[in-house]
């Protein structure tokens, strides 16, 4: 009983720190590292990468969210420190863009094609 | 007939200008990968850690007393805070407060940099795993912000201080 405990407890603590590792590789993943040249924070070995690794492996241990440690970072480094940054009437033209060449583009083909009919 | 080509021309001139918009923002606003300016105007956060002099345990609102604060991440380690150091020594001499913050760093070679180039700061805080600083939005070593009356980060300078900067903190006197 004593070493199935024993091994419930290490089994445990091992699965704990594999998740708290996914989810920081996660979310290190999606954090741009602002003193490198396009890398992520994941990828990045610099000061201010490990700072950050570290602070989010600590904030996920004490079991804050992703949304949370994400919007803590943006409002001490705003949303570039984000690979993926949410709508923004800043970023809205990139969003939509691509959206409305789509739609002139069918517009566009749609009236030819009607035109030689 | 006029009606339509009247329509093409007025679509091509709606999509050149968005396009050129677009290019606009992308290529002239000088924009910098990071955004340094996202802390100015926002409340100072308060700092707790230990003093590097005496191994106490200080918060930054403690040392604060309602006068213009400058607050310096430095280390011994880094060659651009021996570049910026006279600045602030300068900036000692008039009377304004500055307080350290010792960024990973050996605190031995930390009180040995402060000795040989004599020390400017009212309090030095340790940061030895990079956690202050993430709290204050910083990037790398040196950064420093600036604090006013009001507890309020008002400016905020990446790299070594220069005569400009003294001279901006000390017309805010």
């Amino acid at each position: 009983m004593k070493y199935l405990l024993i091994f419930f407890i290490i089994f445990y603590s091992f699965a704990n720190a594999s998740e708290i590792e996914t989810r920081s590789i996660s979310i290190t993943k999606n954090l741009r590292c602002l003193v490198c040249e396009g890398q992520s924070v994941y990828e990045s070995n610099s000061d201010f990468a490990n700072d950050i690794k570290n602070f989010v492996k600590k904030e996920i241990k004490k079991n804050k969210t992703d949304k949370e440690i994400y919007q803590f970072l943006i409002s001490k480094y705003g949303e570039s420190i984000l690979f993926n940054p949410p709508l923004s009437l800043k970023n809205i033209a990139l969003w939509l863009g691509p959206i409305l060449f789509f739609l002139m583009g069918a517009f566009i083909i749609f009236r030819r094609l009607n035109v030689t009919k | 007939m006029f009606l339509k080509k009247g329509f093409k021309i007025f679509s091509l001139f709606i999509l050149f200008i968005f396009i050129f918009i677009i290019f606009y923002l992308a290529l002239f606003q000088n924009q910098k990968d990071f955004e340094p300016r996202v802390m100015i105007g926002k409340k100072m956060p308060n700092l707790i850690s230990q003093s590097l002099f005496d191994n106490s345990n200080k918060s930054l609102d403690q040392i604060f007393s309602n006068e213009i604060l400058v607050v310096n991440i430095f280390a011994s380690w880094c060659a651009p805070c021996k570049i910026e150091h006279p600045f602030l020594m300068k900036l000692k001499q008039n009377n304004i407060k500055i307080i350290g913050i010792n960024y990973k760093d050996n605190s031995k070679n930390a009180k040995n940099f402060l000795e040989k180039y004599k020390n400017p700061y009212q309090e030095v805080l340790i940061d030895s795993k990079g956690e202050l600083s993430i709290n204050l939005g910083v990037f790398g070593v040196p950064e420093t912000f600036v604090v006013d009356k009001n507890f309020k980060i008002i400016d905020k300078h990446i790299g070594p201080i220069d005569n400009k900067f003294v001279n901006k903190i000390l017309k805010l006197k």
